[in-house]
């Protein structure tokens, strides 16, 4: 009886004044749609950058070496640092937070098919190369331990190089030239996508990807050792471990090199992880989150001012009340349920809206850098949780000054 | 007077309002008791402080000094929600301005201090129709205020003032917005109440209503000037009489001019 009274009572007080209703409602509304809406689409936009930036290798560590800094070097003869195999097999032995480790080579040069020839982005790769990039073949087969103890003249190629070299048929099998050698293709990577972080090279969909071994008979190395390599890469299963992980990559490096541990320009790193710390992922939620907050509270204002005035209004309807035996706290309870039950029906609209738009929008298929919203129940318990919050802040004014009424209106005033 | 305990008790009871700076003292030392099943008629001219005593005696204000006691309690040491029940469950308002809530149908609006007591709707609805029965509106019960003629919002009224079985009827110019007639009809109503045995008091400022009472006080200047009684007359002959009577409509805003503003 009372909730059913209420809830007719809150529509009288929305129909007594349609336009102001309206755009209170409206503010309530638009402040829950846009706050389960905005929250949705910040973790989409969270998502969309982590998977960018993950493009080129989840949790990738990438080191390539420097020269001896100088407040190391008295002489000033700042000795250059090379990479082979065997570092990366240190590596693989003593860094104990890599998930996974391999050595690459690189060089820019001609890949040629029939007329076409472009210049491209040669990488000598390893087995778990396939791995740490995270990438996967869409025809054919990966380079194989066989192919690099062979020296093999296979390649790998990413899905755009495919496409602009060798256009759409026989593809596996067809025959290449690299720096004038013929190599076989033996597969095809499948499409990775935009990376949002690259290392100096093309995206690996533009990629040429041959056994590293045969890249040291290809590519003249620099250097005394034949089997110089250009970056290690290794992945650290934690992102939380990337530091810790740093300092036992350059500690393990500087053993085997004999550099100091503390010697910055020695060796260089870089990872996505830099850039995804940097990014103000919380920091934009959190602002959307208040966006949407602020104009929930808006909303929950003009509530607010709406039942101050209906409470005016109804003066005498309180002291009747108050003299038929209603208790103060039956008025307060009376104007709460009222104001609750207003904002309840507008979040209630406005949580269906946001919760409509984020869903319509989710499964949407977009562009590789468009994010789309991701809705989470967290999100929709938020959003509830902050309409209660100004349901029961808007109401509590209006109820407490309804309860202050003096019930002698009754006699009174006409 | 009487041998049984009055309904209610007034002491030396003073009222003093703040209005502005000025302290205005509308009642000045009340002394008055109403036995069971009295019908009483309070008077007095506007400002006399008829409306605050009817205000003390509804218990929807408290008096300044002096003693009320209700049924032999004292009212000041009450508290708020103690008054709250007593207003619901031993005194029944009627007011001059009928004071229904305009969305709640006939049946709901005598529902009201019911739902206030916390009694169970199905009882709560019996009983509600039970008074829209006596006062003979049965019919009207699904109707709102808005549908309803004056005389017929009063009797609701009254019905609401009855359905709790109160200790008390307090009705303040319950004619004053009706014409004669519909008033007159009103007035026979309050008396057949009484003649069933209920405690009736009415404020008015109508000295022919008064006239027409078993016991009559008059209040002048916050004051008791005059306690009279007088012949009890049978209600219908009353009622019968006062058909034949034309009568202007009393005023009805003249006790705000009491009011401090």
């Amino acid at each position: 009886m009372h909730f059913r009274e209420a809830f007719t009572q809150a529509l009288r007080t929305l129909r007594a004044e349609r336009l102001r209703s309206f755009l209170t409602m409206f503010g309530i509304v638009w402040g829950t749609a846009s706050v389960v809406f905005l929250m949705s689409w910040g973790l989409g936009v969270q998502a969309m950058l982590e998977a960018g930036l993950a493009r080129a290798g989840k949790n990738v560590v990438m080191a390539w070496p420097g020269k001896i800094g100088e407040e190391y070097t008295p002489a000033g003869d700042r000795r250059e640092l090379w990479f082979t195999r065997a570092d990366v097999d240190g590596v693989r032995r003593r860094v104990r937070l890599a998930e996974a480790v391999v050595g690459e080579g690189r060089f820019w040069g001609p890949i040629g098919h029939g007329q076409t020839t472009l210049s491209t982005d040669v990488r000598g790769v390893e087995p778990a190369s396939m791995d740490i990039h995270g990438t996967a073949i869409a025809a054919g087969r990966a380079i194989s331990g066989a192919d690099l103890r062979q020296r093999r003249r296979v390649v790998v190629i990413g899905e755009r190089l495919r496409r602009r070299l060798l256009g759409g048929s026989g593809v596996v099998g067809a025959t290449v030239r690299i720096r004038g050698q013929s190599f076989r293709v033996v597969g095809v990577l499948a499409r990775v996508g935009t990376q949002l972080w690259r290392d100096n090279g093309e995206e690996i969909d533009d990629q040429a990807w041959i056994p590293l071994t045969t890249l040291f008979t290809l590519d003249p190395r620099p250097g005394r050792d034949p089997d110089v390599i250009d970056r290690i890469l290794v992945r650290v299963a934690q992102r939380q471990d990337y530091e810790a992980l740093k300092v036992e990559l350059r500690t393990a490096l500087a053993n085997r090199l004999r550099f100091s541990p503390t010697d910055e320009e020695a060796i260089r790193m870089a990872s996505p992880i830099d850039l995804l710390r940097k990014l103000p992922v919380d920091q934009t939620t959190g602002l959307l989150l208040i966006l949407g907050g602020a104009t929930l509270l808006i909303g929950g204002i003009g509530v607010l001012t709406m039942m101050l005035d209906a409470v005016q209004e109804r003066r005498q309807e309180i002291g009747v009340r108050l003299a038929v035996g209603a208790r103060r706290r039956d008025v307060i309870g009376q104007f709460f349920l009222e104001t609750f039950v207003i904002t309840g029906l507008g979040g209630l609209i406005g949580l269906a809206i946001g919760v409509g738009g984020a869903l319509a929008l989710a499964n949407l298929e977009v562009p590789d850098l468009i994010p789309v919203p991701i809705l989470r129940g967290w999100i929709v318990a938020l959003a509830i949780g902050v309409m209660t919050f100004v349901g029961l802040a808007a109401g509590l004014v209006p109820a407490w000054r309804a309860s202050r009424v003096d019930p002698s209106v009754t006699l009174r005033a006409e | 007077m009487t041998a049984v305990a009055p309904v209610i008790a007034l002491e030396s009871i003073t009222k003093t309002y703040a209005s502005g700076r000025v302290w205005v003292e509308a009642l000045r030392g009340i002394n008055l008791a109403i036995a069971p099943g009295e019908l009483v008629a309070i008077t007095g001219p506007s400002g006399s402080g008829k409306t605050t005593l009817m205000e003390i005696l509804g218990c929807l204000l408290q008096p300044t000094a002096g003693t009320y006691r209700f049924k032999g309690r004292p009212v000041q040491a009450i508290p708020p929600d103690g008054l709250a029940r007593l207003r619901g469950e031993d005194i029944g308002f009627v007011f001059q301005a009928f004071n229904l809530l305009p969305r709640l149908t006939a049946l709901e609006n005598v529902e009201l201090p019911l739902s206030y007591r916390r009694v169970p709707p199905r009882e709560r609805r019996a009983r509600a129709a039970d008074a829209l029965a006596r006062i003979g509106l049965a019919a009207r019960s699904r109707h709102l205020p808005a549908e309803l003629s004056g005389g017929e919002r009063q009797r609701v009224a009254i019905a609401r003032a009855l359905v709790g079985k109160p200790s008390l009827i307090l009705a303040d110019e319950p004619t004053g917005n009706l014409d004669s007639q519909t008033g007159n009809e009103i007035l026979g109503l309050l008396r057949e109440l009484h003649a069933e045995g209920n405690t009736v008091v009415l404020v008015t400022h109508d000295p022919r209503i008064a006239a027409e009472v078993e016991r009559t006080i008059a209040i002048r200047d916050g004051l008791v000037e005059r306690d009279a009684r007088g012949p009890a007359r049978d209600a219908r002959e009353t009622a019968r009489d006062a058909r034949g009577t034309a009568r202007d409509a009393p005023g009805t805003a003249r006790d705000l001019a009491s009011r401090p503003s």
